[in-house]
């Protein structure tokens, strides 16, 4: 990679939440729309057609009639203004928050170098965007919303989605389902796509609470409504709850217990995190993590660690390097000989120089010494002094 | 991001209140059914309605809900096709690690990193939050020195070098002993502004501010105020002379990184905000190619060999590599502080190891790169 070339599908790569999300949330409002449609038109079409029976069989009376007439033109009302509504609030913003966030990635897309200002202001709205990502995944929700109000991002963050999870996972961790049961309907059919049983575990847990409590009547009924639909696929487990049912939580016996055990909540917050990541393509990590651990390990090297020290170097900055542990070191199979002075990769056309202690430096720095110093050069390691002319060249093959 | 950005603007009409799509919008359908069941109410209430009124209404319901049923089923699947666009255009998908940098002592780093990361660049209200909702300790000290250095950068962008001059005074000896010419251009930058606002011209006001502030630098920088003396002669245009790069806007505005760099330096910190280097490396290749790398090896069914060094290596732009790496022509090994690189009298260089093991008996050494041969006991251990 040259400095300035830009690896569109490296920086694709983490780009896929950020498009996601907002076509994901896009589908539930239409899905909400369509559940709105046919539950009123459903209700007025059996209503027009009752009346026709009515009337042909001469059982109409004129009050009803104009009664049901008045309750149809209330539906179609009402279904119009809530349509409207949902389109307005819901609809347009979210397709305007699609579309900013494409032209976002458009816009580096048409980007042909990695160094100019567009690129920079550009990855310093994506840093902006995984520092928001990274504290509303870590509980920093305050943090999260005063980056992206201060600069002005809060198009481009997941705020809302984030606020979903923290408050289905709060009420998880309070044993109550309801919340993530609610979301598992909204997303019925994507969540059988993936094959996922979330809604299945969820069910188990609130008939497992009403074991515990001894409501066997209840239980039954619960199970007969809920878990009996899943016997296809879950038939042991169903048994095996059938079974609890005679069972006491104070059991000691192994399989039972660890239904009746309270640990079933925190995995159920694991799944249903699980689950709403997977449905808007998130990962299971921070994207500012994964991209601290890939840089991390493209820079690390043995020298961060001993004697030779860069204060530009970001892995030699004492906080990251303590991040920097956990990742493995970067692999070189050729060398690279960066002057120690000015930073720069030395080649033919900027030469190593060695002075007679072994310090190493290149010819660019050192002429520039020797110009200011009538031809003395000054080792600033050692402080030991020499004509220009004494330094031998060094040729790394 | 052509294709979705197509398909959302598709459906963006579809789902405009003025439908361009197949057919009326829900909207007109939605209209055109309360029509229908006012007339009916009127013909039931002036006592008109007979049963080809309900027939005609239950028809005219059946249409509507129709015409709205197809509405959707066509926004259905403009929505469908964006996601296709998607799929296509996102190929593949985040790798799930286990959790990362979740131990106590990382987590606090990290904390901590990124409420530096948010001082550094003058997010102050930002890091206030961020620091309260922490509960961490940052030492007054480190912020004040964050809110001097923007309040100094502000100055410097409202033409005003005056705090960026202080603190120059003050870190003087910091600055010569790294040859820093910071407190030069500063001076530079305030005398080109004086010689070309002058009205009517002079290079009165500009001499005299060089007589007072430019006389130290003589010895360092001689040749340089030799032209900002001659400059003087073009006054009025200095774009046409030999001295156009003076009038370059970018004499002034460099100043700002230039002493972000310094005062960074001073406090013993990196150039470059260390972040967004770690992040832009991350995020722009790095992860892809280890992701790649992974994949291959697993379907060769081979594991890292060492899990400790990627198996890959990650091309890194030259401003980003911050220490040399020598390996050894003959070994193919990294040097390391036991296995130093030792130069030949030829200039050449290998590993000790590697010199030793090329060394005869009598404890000359023929050096691999060139016919010279030299005593292995004269090979200098070099630094890089």
């Amino acid at each position: 990679m040259s400095s300035g070339k830009l690896n569109i599908d490296g920086v694709m790569l983490f780009e896929q939440p950020f498009a996601r999300v907002p076509y994901e949330n896009y589908r539930k409002v239409f899905r909400a729309s369509q559940r709105n449609i046919e539950r009123e038109l459903g209700n007025v079409q059996t209503t027009s057609n009752d009346l026709l029976k009515r009337c042909k069989s001469n059982e109409d009376n004129a009050e009803d009639t104009a009664k049901a007439i008045d309750g149809m033109i209330g539906r179609v009302e009402n279904l119009k203004r809530k349509l409207g509504e949902l389109q307005d609030t819901a609809g347009r913003p979210t397709l305007d928050v699609t579309r900013e966030r494409l032209h976002h990635l458009a816009a580096v897309e048409a980007l042909h170098s990695a160094s100019g200002p567009d690129f920079s202001r550009w990855a310093d709205t994506r840093l902006d965007r995984w520092l928001v990502d990274w504290a509303l995944r870590s509980g920093r929700e305050k943090t999260a919303r005063k980056l992206a109000q201060e600069k002005d991002i809060e198009t481009l963050v997941d705020i809302e989605l984030f606020a979903d999870i923290r408050r289905i996972e709060d009420a998880l961790s309070r044993h109550s389902c309801t919340e993530a049961l609610v979301w598992c309907s909204e997303n019925k059919t994507a969540l059988r796509k993936m094959k996922n049983t979330l809604e299945f575990e969820l069910r188990l847990q609130e008939y497992i609470e009403l074991t515990r409590a001894r409501k066997t009547q209840e239980a039954i009924a619960y199970s007969k409504k809920h878990l009996v639909p899943w016997q296809d696929t879950h038939l042991k487990q169903i048994l095996q709850a059938s079974i609890l049912l005679a069972i006491l939580p104070s059991t000691s016996c192994g399989q039972y217990r660890r239904l009746y055990d309270t640990s079933r909540w925190s995995s159920l917050i694991q799944a249903f995190r699980l689950a709403i990541y997977s449905l808007n393509t998130l990962p299971t990590e921070p994207l500012l993590n994964l991209a601290l651990y890939s840089g991390l390990a493209s820079l690390k090297l043995p020298s961060c660690y001993d004697s030779a020290k860069n204060v530009d170097c970001p892995v030699c900055d004492p906080c990251i390097k303590s991040l920097a542990d956990e990742v493995p070191f970067s692999h070189h199979a050729n060398s690279t000989i960066v002057c120690r002075l000015s930073g720069k990769i030395m080649d033919e056309d900027n030469m190593p120089m060695v002075f007679p202690n072994g310090n190493v430096y290149s010819r660019e720095v050192l002429q520039e010494m020797a110009m200011k110093n009538n031809g003395k050069v000054t080792c600033p390691q050692t402080g030991d002094t020499c004509e220009f002319t004494a330094l031998k060249k060094v040729f790394i093959s | 991001m052509e294709g979705p950005l197509k398909e959302l603007s598709k459906l963006d009409k579809l789902t405009e209140k003025t439908s361009k799509g197949k057919g009326p919008s829900i909207e007109n359908s939605l209209d055109a059914l309360l029509q229908s069941l006012r007339e009916a109410k009127k013909r039931i209430e002036t006592g008109n309605a007979s049963e080809d009124t309900f027939a005609l209404l239950a028809q005219t319901v059946d249409a509507k809900k129709k015409e709205v049923d197809e509405k959707q089923k066509e926004i259905y699947n403009g929505i469908a096709r964006l996601g296709k666009a998607l799929d296509k255009k996102f190929t593949q998908s985040l790798p799930t690690y286990d959790p990362l940098f979740a131990s106590e002592a990382s987590r606090t780093a990290l904390e901590r990193t990124i409420a530096l990361h948010l001082l550094r660049t003058g997010q102050f209200a930002t890091a206030e939050t961020f620091i309260e909702e922490c509960g961490m300790d940052i030492a007054p000290e480190l912020r004040a020195q964050f809110i001097d250095l923007h309040r100094i950068l502000t100055a410097l962008k409202n033409e005003d070098i005056s705090p960026a001059l202080e603190w120059s005074r003050k870190n003087r000896t910091f600055l010569r002993s790294r040859s820093s010419p910071l407190e030069f251009h500063l001076h530079r930058s305030q005398y080109m502004r004086l010689l070309l606002s002058s009205r009517p011209s002079s290079s009165q006001p500009a001499i005299s501010y060089a007589n007072a502030t430019l006389r130290p630098f003589y010895s360092e920088h001689a040749a340089e105020i030799n032209r900002l003396m001659n400059c003087t002669i073009y006054i009025n245009k200095l774009e046409f002379s030999p001295y156009a790069d003076l009038a370059s806007p970018s004499l002034h505005c460099d100043l700002q990184p230039l002493f972000a760099k310094e005062y960074c330096a001073s406090l013993g910190m990196s150039r470059q905000v260390p972040l967004r280097v770690v992040g832009d490396i991350g995020g722009g290749g790095a992860l892809a190619r280890i992701e790649k790398a992974r994949t291959v090896m697993k379907e060769r069914k081979s594991e890292w060999s060492q899990t400790d060094e990627l198996p890959i290596e990650i091309p890194l732009p030259p401003e980003n590599r911050y220490h040399s790496i020598f390996a050894c022509p003959v070994s193919k090994e990294q040097s390391t502080e036991q296995n130093p690189p030792m130069m030949m009298t030829c200039g050449h260089v290998v590993t000790k190891e590697s010199l030793q093991k090329l060394s005869k008996s009598n404890g000359r050494v023929k050096c691999p790169y060139c016919p010279a041969e030299s005593n292995a006991t004269d090979a200098l251990a070099v630094h890089f």
